[in-house]
């Protein structure tokens, strides 16, 4: 028997179909997240299991009891809602607000009990508005008023909530707030959420629901049902997923990639290491750069952005000298590069044959980039490194402070060539 | 809740009766309280035109106080009136007709199904699929009342010499009130009744429907019933004294000023505000004019008041 049963419904407003052939189940006492571009019908899945919409077929079960079958009043004691922040049109005390999570319980011709106070001072300590009781819910925050719907639900006792992106409106540091609230709530209640923010649904949900173009794309844990694959196809962008360094859930980065022709056609390479190369790795390749690098170390910050990228990298393995096979590797990215970047790394004994093999091609332009003047390359070669940088500016390299002279200089040495 | 509501509403009881008082004492002719005893005509003009007049002009006003309460927490917008729907032009209509063909009898009845059918006709021409969505509530109300009105005109311009009399019922007032018009005036304190069972539901359709629904509150069925209570209440003061204006529209306001937005202390604070104002406007207008139609002044004081509302909510 599950809190929440999903089978086959299709949802239409008029004759628009909104949601077709959905079926998912939540697990009790689970966080279970919906998520999915604007107008994947989220919002109207959220709706049909609230019964505020009708669905045209298929069946909602709560319990094992079909939804169809409670009472107004009943429905209302299973399943509580926490609407997006509504306007409260008139002068309400939080403590009208909240005893309203009651209604269902009060008779027509009772008014509130001992009991009903007793619970609505529960939920408000639940929800950490027990201070504002008094308090005009004119006069609160967005945090508080939102907080007051969920002491609200609350009082509802209900066995399942439903979230429709109730703290898409606030703060960072409210909403990690509120969802530290509902995520103590869950194991009690059973909750289903919409989430625009992805990483905050990796983060508080147990599983995820990926809708798409009405149809449920994917489900399953969110480390499954994020993946990068799923997200380019789901939102047409290209996204970093990685493992968040302090939770270990997944944690999605859109690249920001804006795709521009400047560079179309011309081979950079870049040495770097440390991570002094990861914003014009994916500055030039969005900038339309055929881009190269190395040679790296594996676990390198640079070689990651290189993966992430998707761009041809000579490696090593971690903390190992450059070999002769990868020396090799460079050569033939050497060869066919119209430029090559050198950044403001660190040099020592394992990195140094990189600038050594420039040596080489006086032909090429190379460009020393620092991301700004306090940006120095520190030698640990003692001595070795400077005399190599000294003998590369000797035959033409040249300093380039930001990305923009960086860009400015490439697309200059571009036309001169033509 | 405010703690103060129910010091307010008996401190409204209190008044009630001190103004209900006042109001049989006051008028065109002056009766001492020894008068009495000792005059057959005295005794006549208190028990049989006074007292009747004075009970059903509170009836009258508490009924569109409640029913304007009702109207502003459905329709969510604290500028709507009992007559929004239509109800007023509709009785108006009814009136007229018993005026102009048989001459005034009947006139309470047809004014009160005037009222009705009014009413029930906005409410079929905006439900949809089960659902009156307020906005279109609000268009056919004032789609019908265009329409109705220019019947009245018709029959107006076709009147002749009872136009005096249209002119009289549509502005408002209680003449020839008798222990007859008492009763009828009764029924509003039923519909009343039932509308004030609906008190807390208001009070979540006040946030709004969707979440009434999310609260366990069955929104369609609860706005028929409060629409045909409602229409019921003002069907009866309009059929009873006309369409007086603003009443239904300021008292709910103000007391939601003074006890707070919850209905189960809105509504008893707005119908006795509304039964003192209206018994306080008749006895001034029969004891200082030649007993002007009370709704010129209701609205002499009332749209200069509405005026102030909208400027306020505006700056807000």
């Amino acid at each position: 028997m599950k809190p929440i049963e999903i089978i086959d419904i299709d949802v239409s407003y008029g004759a628009k179909k909104i949601l077709e052939a959905i079926t998912f189940h939540a697990d009790a006492g689970e966080i279970l997240g919906i998520v999915g571009p604007n107008g994947s019908g989220k919002t109207t899945l959220l709706r049909a299991m609230s019964r505020v919409v009708a669905r045209d077929n298929g069946e909602i079960r709560l319990d094992d009891r079909d939804l169809d079958s409670l009472g107004h009043r009943e429905l209302a004691r299973r399943v509580a809602v926490v609407p997006q922040d509504i306007s409260i049109g008139f002068d309400y005390t939080v403590r009208d607000v909240v005893m309203m999570g009651r209604h269902p319980y009060i008779g027509r011709f009772a008014s509130e009990t001992a009991r009903d106070v007793e619970i609505c001072d529960h939920a408000m300590l639940l929800a950490n508005v027990a201070h504002l009781a008094g308090a005009s819910v004119h006069e609160i925050s967005g945090g508080e008023r939102q907080r007051v719907l969920i002491a609200r639900a609350l009082a509802q006792e209900p066995k399942i909530l439903l979230l429709d992106e109730a703290t898409s409106n606030l703060d960072v540091s409210h909403q990690v707030e509120i969802l530290n609230i509902i995520r103590d709530l869950a194991g009690e209640i059973t909750v289903v959420s919409v989430f625009h923010d992805l990483n905050l649904a990796a983060y508080y949900c147990d599983r995820l629901l990926l809708l798409k173009d009405r149809k449920v794309y994917a489900a399953g844990t969110p480390a499954a049902v994020l993946t990068r694959e799923n997200i380019r196809e789901i939102f047409g962008m290209e996204m970093l997923v990685k493992p968040h360094p302090l939770t270990g859930k997944p944690y999605v980065l859109p690249v920001y990639m804006h795709q521009s022709s400047a560079g179309e056609n011309r081979r950079v390479h870049v040495v770097c290491g440390g991570g002094t190369g990861s914003d014009i790795l994916h500055l030039l390749h969005a900038a339309g750069f055929t881009v190269t690098c190395g040679v790296l170390n594996v676990l390198d910050t640079d070689y990651g952005t290189a993966m992430h990228l998707g761009l041809p990298c000579v490696v090593e393995p971690p903390f190992h000298g450059i070999t002769p096979e990868s020396l090799s590797g460079l050569r033939k990215c050497l060869d066919s590069a119209d430029a090559v970047i050198v950044t403001a790394m660190p040099i020592g004994r394992g990195n140094l044959d990189n600038l050594r093999v420039l040596l080489e091609y006086p032909a090429t332009p190379v460009l020393f980039y620092a991301r700004d003047r306090s940006t120095r390359m520190e030698d640990y070669t003692g001595g070795e490194a400077g005399t190599v940088l000294a003998n590369l500016e000797a035959r033409g390299a040249l300093r380039v402070e930001g990305a923009e002279e960086l860009l400015a200089r490439l697309s200059r040495d571009g036309s001169e060539r033509d | 809740m405010r703690r103060t509501a129910p010091i307010i509403i008996l401190t409204l009881i209190c008044a009630l009766l001190v103004s209900m008082a006042a109001a049989v004492a006051l008028g065109p002719s002056v009766i001492s309280f020894g008068s009495l005893f000792t005059s057959d005509n005295a005794w006549m003009i208190l028990w049989e035109i006074r007292l009747p007049r004075v009970i059903t002009a509170a009836l009258v006003g508490c009924g569109l106080a409640v029913a304007g309460t009702a109207m502003q927490a459905l329709f969510r917008n604290p500028m709507a009136d009992p007559y929004i729907i239509g109800t007023s032009s509709g009785g108006a209509l009814g009136a007229t007709l018993a005026i102009v063909l048989f001459a005034g009898t009947g006139r309470t009845v047809l004014a009160f199904a005037g009222a009705m059918i009014a009413t029930f006709t906005v409410y079929f021409i905006a439900r949809r699929g089960g659902k009156i969505p307020v906005e279109t509530l609000l268009l056919s109300g004032v789609a019908l009342a265009t329409l109705l009105s220019a019947l009245l005109s018709f029959l107006m311009y076709t009147a002749g010499r009872s136009l005096h009399q249209i002119m009289f019922w549509l502005m408002g007032g209680f003449w020839n009130i008798s222990w007859n018009d008492v009763i009828v005036a009764l029924l509003i304190l039923i519909g009343g009744a039932g509308i004030y069972l609906f008190a807390r539901d208001l009070n979540i359709l006040a946030l709004n429907e969707e979440d009434a629904t999310h609260l366990g509150v069955n929104v369609e069925r609860a706005k028929q019933i409060l629409l045909a209570l409602s229409a019921f209440v003002t069907g009866i003061a309009v059929a009873v004294a006309g369409s007086i204006g603003f009443i239904g529209l300021i008292t709910p306001h103000v007391m939601r000023l003074i006890v707070g937005p919850d209905h189960r202390f809105l509504f008893p604070a707005a119908a006795l505000a509304g039964a003192i104002l209206l018994v306080w406007a008749d006895a001034l207008t029969r004891t200082f004019t030649s007993d002007m139609p009370v709704g010129i002044l209701t609205a002499c004081f009332g749209a200069p008041f509405f005026i102030y509302l909208l400027r306020s909510r505006m700056k807000a």
